[in-house]
């Protein structure tokens, strides 16, 4: 059973490759339908699924390629010429098969699919009694050139059953294969005879591989040059090393996606482990600076961070398809539509090579058809109207990728009517999608837009190829998805044109990483317009929403904190910063407190405990080992819109909960100081006011005392010279809280100079102590700036 | 010689077969408190067992889930048992444990106050939940009777559970 799967797993996938390529082929074989290279190929894939679908008992599916078979190889022989019916009819039974396979795939058994009509359909062709429009003209003629080629064949082919006919064509070959034999051996004669004279073997060669041409164009009533009917039974072995040359085989291994999954999952982590490196060796930078050994440190980090960015390219690549994979589906896609909406509509695709992450080849196929949809649909005229306007009676639809930076556009142009502005604005305000006063103050590209809302659709009436109302904003949410945007340009009578921006990679990707009181957020770079640094006053309030002017627009702007729910604990600074966003039209001004940087960011998933929450599209690790939230941007969008505008509010109201100070010890100092001594000294100094005490040994313990919230401090005293962070950072950090904007900071120190004190006023202490200091003098100063009771001393 | 070597392999598989008798009705928990009470879950759902370390917050979430926290290049949500269980908030002590809970593909990790020991307690001592509790929606597995005291043992895949 086991081996069974496995050769059924091998069978499918080849299939699928087979089939895929098939639809191409035979769209192109329907513009030369002597191309026989063409038919050769598709014959074999015919066969080929056909002999594998026998072997493994799939009797439905041998039964249906068994006649394609028979279609394909009368064609191949020049039997038949392939029509546009006959090509339905085979493009039919392409479909069916494809069905087969699927349910194959799926059921690992080929029933539940009807094929009888088809076969019906395919047998009547290949009978060729003419009932199925095959061209009555050909098909004698053709059989005229048999019979010139092979004098013994006058079989009548109408009347063969398909098994028959497979039999004699069997026949036939044996025939040829010997005749073929016999026929070397004279040529070898001839070539004994002149030895001397080579080009009569090269002159054989040269009718023989010029001959296909000809003989297997069906069109002239008969064989003009009279090919030999020995040169014509050479005409298959010539044709075969033809095909065969350009068909060099790529050096491949198949590898299981999950393991390449895998893969990327480490070199995410590597890339993580590098940021955190490179982090790492600046600290270390810092703090030894010009030793020797920081230079062989700074050579090791820079390798390996360049080593881990190729290894990330590399390891991409390894996952990237053609987009030709999913543009192959496309001119079979577009042939289908033309004759169905009787439009003239040819396809141009150009930068099929151009390569795309494996994920997002699989999810970019459907929003694609969409569009291609919706432009033969609606984009390209008839026939009738394109000549009346004076264009070119067969529409051109483009389809074109290409790369641009560190993402791939997809572009489809097509030369019909193009977006009419006006028509899409009464449509929509038909449909209740905007208010009259949107209209008025739409720009062109806002109203090409409004195709992408839900619930509008420009068809007047639904067709079976597009104009259902749901189509392109499902579009637009698979795109961005993606991270993508999609972009709309459009000129009436001269027609549309879409770009769809997708990024390279799901899982890497670029990030801005923007601060908001003690959080961090990294937004995709993808999304991020522009930068701006504006000061409180440049902030407007219109009908409870905060908005800005940037250059000549209005710009709505939220709060991240807003929307993140942030508690507001440091204190709002004068100036703050406004990310533009950008989402296709639409555009949104993120109000932060800091801008951070830009850096490479693998995402992770929050996992299905906390997933689906709004406005968090994952989370990443950064370089210290925390945890950042990623920001989705559509969600963010649509978020900002509920919003209140509570931006920027001055939150200072909320002061520190003051209580009544009902004793002594209801007071609470704080002494920073690395020397235990010195706390030992302050210690005793206040001890006899009674009040509580409460020891830091350096600046970093003193913040984290206070953000803790324990107690309640009235004041601190701060040594300037601490390890890991000394008083004047810790007094700025301190000064940034809301809450402690009035805590007297009061420095103890052995530092006189008139520099230091000024810093210390800069870094907000309000008095200088130096050391030494008479206990008497320190407790006086701390009972002052305390405002300590007079009644409890 | 031989039969001697046999004996004592006789021997020595029948008492591993005593053991694995014993293993059979012995459920091995891991106890911890929250609050007063104490309570513990199977060991074999416990992954790890870490001191504190800084969170990130998640906005949208109700107040018992604390964030998401960086385990070894996995984001995993940090839920506070305190709070989920209605106690008010306590400060993280040097006895508070993040306890990293697994079932199936659900991973979580959990503030407890403190840890206490692992117990091996027979499945005869182990009741089930009072008939007060709804017995479909509870995450009470069970009540393990000791000695001296009781233990609420928790079901690890309802605390895994979203329920918001």
């Amino acid at each position: 059973m086991d081996e069974f799967q496995e050769i059924l797993q091998d069978f499918l996938i080849e299939s699928f490759e087979l089939v895929e390529k098939l639809d191409e082929d035979l769209v192109e074989l329907e513009n030369n339908p002597e191309d026989l290279e063409l038919l050769n190929g598709i014959f074999r894939v015919a066969h080929t699924v056909k002999g594998a679908s026998s072997f493994l008992n799939f009797d439905v599916l041998t039964h249906l390629t068994h006649h394609m078979e028979d279609v394909l190889n009368k064609a191949r022989h020049g039997e038949l010429i392939i029509t546009p019916d006959i090509m339905d009819v085979v493009l039919e039974s392409i479909d069916l098969m494809k069905a087969l396979l699927e349910t194959i795939r799926d059921t690992s058994a080929d029933a539940g699919i009807d094929v009888a009509a088809c076969v019906v359909r395919l047998d009547k062709i290949s009978g060729g009694d003419g009932e199925v429009d095959t061209p009555v003209a050909a098909a004698p003629v053709i059989e005229e050139v048999v019979e010139a080629v092979e004098e013994d064949d006058d079989m009548d082919y109408d009347n063969m059953s398909p098994d028959d006919l497979e039999a004699e064509i069997e026949k036939l070959l044996q025939e040829r294969q010997s005749e073929d034999k016999a026929k070397r051996q004279a040529k070898i004669a001839a070539g004994e005879e002149v030895l001397t004279a080579p080009p009569s073997p090269d002159e054989v060669e040269e009718s023989s591989a010029a001959e296909p041409t000809p003989a297997a164009a069906p069109k002239p009533p008969a064989p003009a040059p009279a090919p030999t009917p020995v040169k014509k039974a050479e005409e298959p072995k010539a044709a075969a090393p033809a095909k065969r040359a350009p068909a060099t085989v790529e050096q491949t291994i198949r590898v299981d996606v999950k393991r390449l999954d895998h893969l990327m999952n480490l070199i995410g982590e590597l890339v993580l482990a590098k940021n955190r490196l490179i982090k790492i060796n600046d600290d270390v930078e810092e703090r030894y600076e010009g030793e020797e050994f920081l230079e062989e440190l700074n050579q090791v980090v820079s390798i390996v961070s360049l080593v881990t960015t190729d290894l990330q390219i590399a390891v991409m690549k390894t996952r990237m398809l053609p987009i030709g994979k999913v543009f192959n589906k496309f001119p079979r896609m577009i042939r289908d539509l033309s004759r169905e909406l009787n439009k003239k509509i040819e396809l141009e695709i150009s930068g099929e090579e151009t390569e795309l992450d494996k994920s997002i080849v699989e999810e970019i196929g459907d929003p694609l058809v969409h569009i291609i949809r919706n432009s033969c649909d609606h984009g390209v005229e008839t026939p009738e109207e394109r000549v009346a306007k004076g264009k070119d009676e067969t529409g051109v639809i483009g389809l074109k990728a290409y790369n641009e930076g560190n993402q791939i556009v997809i572009q489809i142009d097509d030369d019909g009517k193009g977006l009419d502005t006006d028509m899409l604005k009464n449509k929509s305000l038909e449909k209740g999608i905007i208010t009259e006063k949107e209209a008025d103050s739409m720009s062109d590209k806002e109203a090409f837009g409004l195709i992408f809302k839900p619930g509008f659709s420009t068809a007047a009436a639904v067709t079976n190829v597009s104009g259902r109302g749901v189509g392109m904003d499902v579009v637009k949410t698979n795109i961005e998805k993606l991270n993508g945007i999609i972009d709309i340009d459009s000129e009436i009578d001269v027609g549309t044109s879409m770009k769809l921006k997708i990024p390279l990679t799901l899982a890497i990707i670029q990030a801005l990483l923007v601060g908001v009181q003690e959080e961090y957020y990294a937004i995709p770079l993808a999304s991020v317009l522009e930068t701006v640094r504006i000061s409180k006053e440049e902030i407007y309030t219109v009908e409870g929403k905060s908005v800005m002017r940037l250059r000549e627009e209005v710009l709505s702007l939220v709060h991240i904190g807003d929307i993140f729910e942030v508690e507001r604990i440091l204190d709002a600074s004068e100036h703050a910063y406004v990310v533009v966003l950008g989402l296709g039209t639409s555009k949104l001004g993120l109000i932060v407190d800091t801008l951070v940087g830009q850096e490479e960011i693998v995402i992770k998933s929050l996992g299905d405990y906390l997933k689906g929450i709004e406005g968090v599209a994952g989370a990443t690790i950064r370089g210290d080992g925390g945890v950042t939230l990623i920001v989705d941007v559509v969600a963010l969008m649509s978020m900002a819109r509920d919003v209140k505008a509570t931006t920027m509010i001055d939150s200072s109201s909320e002061s520190a909960g003051v209580t009544e100070k009902t004793k002594a010890s209801d007071y609470t100092v704080m002494i920073v100081d690395d020397s235990k001594t010195d706390r030992t000294i302050m210690r005793k100094a206040l001890e006899p006011l009674g009040v509580t005490l409460i020891e830091a040994s350096d600046g970093q313990e003193a913040l984290n005392i206070l953000k803790s919230g324990d107690h309640n401090f009235d004041g601190m005293l701060v040594d300037i010279e601490m390890p890991r962070m000394d008083g004047y950072t810790l007094a700025t950090e301190i000064k940034k809280y809301n809450k402690y904007k009035n805590l007297p900071l009061i420095a103890v120190t052995s530092r006189t100079g008139k520099s230091d004190r000024m810093r210390g006023v800069e870094s907000g202490m309000i008095e200088y102590i130096t050391k030494p200091y008479s206990a008497d003098y320190l407790s006086s100063v701390v009972v002052r700036n305390i405002n300590f009771k007079a009644e409890f001393l | 010689m031989s039969d001697k070597l046999k004996e004592i392999i006789n021997k020595q598989s029948d008492s591993q077969n005593v053991d694995m008798n014993q293993l059979d009705d012995v459920v091995q928990l891991v106890g911890f408190v929250i609050g007063d009470e104490e309570y513990a879950i199977p060991i074999l759902s416990i992954q790890e067992i870490i001191k504190p370390f800084s969170w990130t917050r998640v906005p949208q979430v109700p107040k018992y889930v604390l964030g998401v926290f960086n385990l070894r290049g996995a984001v995993i949500p940090l839920i506070d048992l305190r709070a989920k269980f209605g106690l008010q908030t306590k400060k993280q002590s040097d006895e508070t444990r993040f306890i990293v809970m697994r079932h199936e593909d659900d991973v979580a990790g959990f503030v407890i106050d403190r840890l206490t020991m692992a117990i091996r307690i027979k499945k005869t001592n182990i009741g089930p939940p009072p008939d007060t509790i709804d017995s479909d929606d509870t995450i009470i597995d069970g009540v393990g009777k000791q000695e001296d005291k009781i233990i609420t043992i928790l079901k690890v895949n309802k605390l895994l559970e979203r329920d918001f």
